[in-house]
């Protein structure tokens, strides 16, 4: 971690950076997001196998973007989703420093964002075999039975919308459930705008999730919504064969083949 | 008892199926009355969130319906709608919400008889399905609160 | 609060026969928003319509629906009716009742509440419609012609000769494309520079038209009547407007050994060179590849002798921009790389030609004077082979489709080579004889009956040497696949037409789509045959798809007419069904959050980006911005946006999102 703590002290100093999003020590036996913005700040910084959050969602909010030039700490999951937001624009080459921390913890630096997608393509995204099982699972019971099922599921959710602020691609300045004309989604948590909101939210994921799971972690109430996620990232490399964040590649939702096949369509 | 009459409405776009359905009635081929027809100017602009909003306004079945692959009339506006139509049903479909109440078809301008059958075979689908009662009490429990 | 007016036509008895006209009319006078409601028997005759212009002002009604027949038959009726009452065209909607009720089901109730239903989703939209005014674009009446084949020619004239300007952009040092180096033309035989070489000097002399030769499409932006044009001349190395075209720089140019592009290698040519000598402008260039004294630094002979001092070896690449309302697109096409062709021998024996390289034997201003004459011994071949669809209609060699020129060619080919050599023999292997056009089924058969042309239905296998013959092995699919073999002088190959090389890129500049073959795609395959997928860009020629110089010449003049059409106005006129980026106050400005997706998956590329800066000029916010000029109305970036931060004006979120509720809300 020497480091790594050696490396943002450094970007502080130099001025290259005005701030670094990094991990530091929560409270009890939990990590958090800490802010430095002095190279003695830096000493705080840790990472462990606890550093779970997705910190690539505070490169959109407005505060930090206040902060000036970030560098940031990007375990895997961190890097994909950096990537998927310069797809969608939403940084650039010149706009952060990435410190990238490999699987086995240690830093990679990376001279520019085309680079980490050089990474990462040896790192595609898998679905652990259990969700797999589980999707299947789900997918398998009669079609009643499966909607009850998620009616339950989803019945504890009372619109807290933690899991949106928690996913880096949700960075709508106004999301559409806050939009009134229409009003797209009832506010109010009662199952039917419960199930709205989160179609509505999984298919605003279809082909741009990188599966980082900040969501499922996020939920106070522990509903599975990554299933939603997970199972659509599935029907994306099954259908298009394209899935993962990309600079060059179109997102799969915007772009389309004309050969793209399906058995539904009279 | 009165037979069930399923309400079903029709997204399609104003090229293609809307020209075809105008053409089914000027060639007085019947139908039944259940389907009706909201225009779109391209199967590109038929959002999902108005399909998930007709099921949670008491809709038993949904057609949806543009211009043949190659044929649309802004070029690839239905090859960007199939793409969320894939993604929109698996997701459905992994929620139980039953994929069989959405018919999606391709009918031209030229096929005002194919446009007869969609319509006709889905009602007869839907009615087989009987009322979607199962996300009915689910928006159901929104009027009782909205009562309270 | 609206006050919308509804009017149910009986359509004589077309909807009244079957709907109860008048409940639907009741119906209608209850629901919220509706002011007015009643039934006419012809609400689109004079009458009817004085009606609904009459409620208007009486009841101050601030929408209408007409209940009637297809929007697609009266919509812009009722709509200018509406608008000389003075409420604006776009707040008026036709509801279906007789295509899509009346005329599809028998006299029911069930008809009946279908039809309220149908009227009442309506007001449900109506509600929420808006006033919109048609959208003006100020329209540039100079044209781009990129391309100077005959199609090039063709439009350029057309467009000129209808008073507006034309800058014609050619890639080579002349225009003239391919049909400057055909010997004779089918299907009358009249000799190609002869029709050609008029045409072109009258390009030159107009003085509408602005030539630049040698010069290439370095960037296009801007939209329909706005285009701006990057041009790149590229350095001819001499100054031309002192050069007089003599020539004495070309006797005496001491590189001599380059092989002519223009008689496909047939020929030679110097490094300071025109093409040919009919070339328009007839002024050279120095092929800098090839020139000495830029390879070595040594020579400048032509300066030397130059007696006007017009040679530059010191000129560069000079980028010209322009503004252009509209583009005719007309690079034309190339002939297939003949190399693909082993099994035919091309490249190993030099007396396996393409029918290009067999144009050039057979014309005059050829390297052999028009007589045909073999390229390794110069001798007249006694025995022809001509091979059909070599390429063509052959998905192994990648093309799949039918060249469409090459029958008629190779029947002019056999026909120009028996004319000349009286004793010789030609054979020509096919697959089918393709000859629809005006009098080409003719010219077919006197190739047969009257020139004694040989046809075998059948595919040449392979073609090698022996004893200074080359064998060509064949079958005749017409006698049970009998194998054939004839031994020949010279063996000339009907390559396949493909697209230049570089289409692909030049497309993607223009941003015009084009197919899996790279020959650029029509924006519809019947009813927009020269029109692109961008607004005021054309098509003409064989860019589009190989066709013959007649077809090309129409495909021209209907891209010039397209034009003219644009030019004819000061202003473009356009619905104003397009879509918009929300706007709203700071800090904000737009919920936009410039992901740009909604632009990836435009099919116009009609979506932009905006820089919202604040007053020191710095930028806070970059946001999409709809060019109202491209967007055509689609609305796929509408249901594309997660934010809802892009809608489209005549079927808003709003409209559709009250429209669904209606229906489903009796
Ligand atoms: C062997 C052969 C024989 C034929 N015989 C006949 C016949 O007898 N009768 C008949 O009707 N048709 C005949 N044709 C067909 C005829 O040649 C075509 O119909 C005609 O040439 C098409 O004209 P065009 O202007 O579209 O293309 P082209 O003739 O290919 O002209 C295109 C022009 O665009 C220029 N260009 C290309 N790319 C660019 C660029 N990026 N920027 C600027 N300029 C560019 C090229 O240099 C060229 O000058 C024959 C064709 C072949 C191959
Ligand atoms: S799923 Fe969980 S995190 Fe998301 S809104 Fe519902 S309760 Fe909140
Ligand atoms: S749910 Fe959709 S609209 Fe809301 S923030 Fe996420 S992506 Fe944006
Ligand atoms: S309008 Fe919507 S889709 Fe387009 S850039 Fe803005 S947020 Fe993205
Ligand atoms: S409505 Fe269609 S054409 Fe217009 S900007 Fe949107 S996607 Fe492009």
């Amino acid at each position: 971690m020497k480091e790594l703590i050696q490396k943002a002290a450094s970007l502080l100093e130099t001025n290259v950076v005005q701030v670094v999003i990094g991990y530091g020590k929560g409270s009890a036996d939990r990590t958090r997001a800490i802010f430095s913005t002095t190279a003695a700040d830096c000493e705080q910084l840790i990472f462990d196998s606890r550093c779970i959050q997705n910190l690539a969602v505070y490169l959109t909010k407005a505060e930090i973007k206040k902060m000036g030039k970030p560098a940031i700490v990007a375990p895997l999951p961190v890097l994909r989703s950096i990537l998927q937001l310069a797809a969608e624009n939403q940084i650039t080459d010149d706009s952060l420093v990435v410190l990238g921390v490999s699987p086995e913890s240690e830093l990679i630096e990376f001279e520019s964002l085309a680079a980490i997608e050089t990474y990462l393509a040896t790192k595609q995204i898998a679905i652990e075999e259990k969700y797999q099982t589980t999707i299947k699972a789900i997918k398998a019971m009669p079609v009643s039975e499966r909607f009850a099922y998620w009616v339950k599921e989803l019945e504890p959710c009372f619109k807290c919308y933690a899991c949106r602020a928690a996913c880096p691609l949700c960075y709508c300045t106004r999301c559409t459930v806050e939009n009134n004309q229409p009003q797209w989604i009832s506010v109010a948590s009662h199952s039917l705008g419960n199930l709205e909101w989160h179609i509505m939210r999984a298919m605003h994921l279809a082909g741009r999730c990188t599966d980082c799971e900040a969501c499922y972690n996020a939920c106070p109430m522990g509903i599975p919504i990554y299933l939603l996620t997970k199972s659509m990232l599935q029907d994306v490399s099954e259908n298009f064969g394209t899935y993962g964040p990309s600079l060059h590649r179109d997102n799969t939702l915007s772009s389309f083949n004309p050969d793209d096949k399906e058995s539904f369509i009279r | 008892m009165n037979e069930f009459e399923p309400k079903i409405v029709a997204f399609v776009c104003n090229w293609c199926t809307y020209a075809g359905a105008d053409l089914t009635g000027t060639s007085r081929i019947k139908y039944a009355q259940n389907v009706k027809i909201i225009r779109f100017p391209c199967t590109g602009r038929i959002d999902f969130m108005l399909l998930l909003k007709s099921f949670g306004e008491g809709a038993d079945g949904i057609i949806v319906s543009g211009c043949h692959p190659n044929d649309c009339h802004y070029t690839s506006g239905n090859f960007h709608a199939r793409r969320r139509w894939i993604m929109f049903r698996g997701l459905l479909d992994m929620l139980g919400i039953d994929v069989r109440r959405i018919q999606y078809s391709w009918v031209s301008a030229a096929e005002g008889a194919k446009w007869a059958d969609v319509v006709n075979t889905t009602v007869t689908a839907i009615r087989e399905l009987g009322p979607y009662t199962d996300y009915a009490k689910v928006a159901g429990y929104l009027e009782k609160e909205a009562n309270v | 609060m609206s006050k919308i007016g509804v009017f149910i036509c009986h359509c004589g008895e077309n909807i009244s026969a079957t709907v109860d006209v008048v409940r639907v009319a009741e119906a209608a006078g209850k629901l919220e928003g509706v002011e007015f409601s009643t039934d006419y028997k012809y609400m689109c005759s004079d009458p009817g319509q004085t009606l609904i212009k009459q409620m208007i002002k009486e009841k101050g009604l601030t929408g209408v629906i007409v209940a009637a027949c297809s929007p697609r038959m009266h919509e812009p009726t009722f709509r200018k009716a509406c608008s000389s009452a003075g409420l604006n065209p776009y707040m008026c909607e036709m509801s279906n009742l007789r295509e899509h009720c009346s005329w599809v089901h028998d006299k029911s109730e069930a008809t009946t509440q279908k039809a309220i239903d149908l009227v009442r989703t309506l007001v449900g939209k109506v509600k929420y419609n808006k006033p919109l005014y048609s959208i003006k674009v100020p329209v540039t009446k100079t044209a781009l012609v990129i391309g100077g084949g005959i199609a090039g020619i063709q439009s350029s004239l057309d467009i000129a000769n209808a008073g507006h300007q034309v800058v014609l952009v050619e890639k080579d040092p002349s225009i003239g494309g391919h049909m400057s180096q055909l010997s004779e033309t089918f299907p009358t035989l009249d000799c190609s520079q002869c029709i050609l070489t008029p045409r072109m000097v009258e390009v030159a002399q107009h003085p509408n038209i602005k030539l630049l030769t040698y010069a290439e499409l370095e960037k296009l932006e801007g939209f329909i009547g706005n285009f701006k044009a990057t041009i790149r001349k590229k350095a001819k190395s001499i100054d031309e407007d002192l050069c007089t075209g003599c020539g004495t720089c070309i006797t005496k140019c001491p590189t001599k050994k380059i092989p002519s592009e223009f008689n496909t290698g047939l020929g030679k040519r110097t490094a300071i060179y025109v093409p040919f000598p009919q070339a328009v402008p007839n002024k050279p260039v120095i092929d800098k590849e090839n020139c000495l004294y830029y390879k070595n630094g040594k020579c400048k002979i032509c300066e030397k002798v130059c007696p006007t001092g017009a040679i530059r070896f010191d000129q560069e690449d000079e980028l010209v921009e322009l503004e252009v309302g509209a583009v005719v697109v007309a690079t034309g096409f190339d002939v297939m790389e003949p190399s693909k062709f082993s099994e035919y021998g091309y490249g190993k024996y030099k007396d396996v030609i393409t029918g290009l390289q067999f144009e050039r034997l057979a014309s005059a201003s050829g390297p052999t004077l028009g007589e045909i004459r073999r390229p390794s011994d110069g001798k007249i071949p006694e025995k022809i082979v001509f091979v059909a669809c070599a390429g063509s209609r052959d998905p192994s060699k990648g093309k799949p489709y039918c060249s469409k020129i090459c029958c008629m060619y190779t029947a002019k080919h056999a026909m120009l080579y028996q004319h000349k050599v009286h004793h010789g023999e030609s054979t020509i292997f096919y697959m089918d004889i393709r000859s629809a056009g005006k009098n080409y089924e003719e010219f077919v058969r006197r190739a047969i009956v009257e020139d004694d042309v040989k046809y075998i239905r059948g595919r040449v296998s392979k073609v090698y040497e022996e004893n200074g013959k080359l064998i060509v092995k064949g079958v005749d699919t017409l006698l049970n696949a009998k194998p054939v073999e004839i031994q020949a002088d010279m063996v000339v190959l009907a390559t396949a037409a493909v697209a230049n090389s570089g289409a692909e890129e030049l497309a993607q500049k223009m941003h015009i789509s084009y197919d899996a073959y790279n020959f650029f795609s029509e924006a519809h395959p019947k009813l927009k045959p020269v029109e692109t997928n961008t607004a005021g860009i054309f098509l003409a020629g064989a860019c589009q798809a190989p066709k013959d110089i007649p077809e090309t010449v129409s495909q021209a003049s209907g891209a010039a007419a397209k034009v003219a059409i644009l030019f004819s106005q000061d202003e473009l006129s356009r619905e104003p069904v397009v879509a918009v980026v929300n706007r709203s106050a700071p800090p904000l400005y737009s919920t936009c959050v410039g992901c740009f997706m909604c632009a990836t998956a435009c099919p116009y590329q009609a979506i932009g980006e905006e820089l919202i800066t604040n007053r020191k000029g710095e930028v806070i916010k970059r946001v999409a911005k709809v060019n109202p000029g491209l967007c055509q109305g689609c609305g796929t970036c509408v249901a594309f946006c997660r934010s809802k931060s892009i809608d489209i004006d005549g079927y808003s979120n709003e409209q559709m999102y009250s429209e669904v509720m209606a229906l489903l809300n009796d």
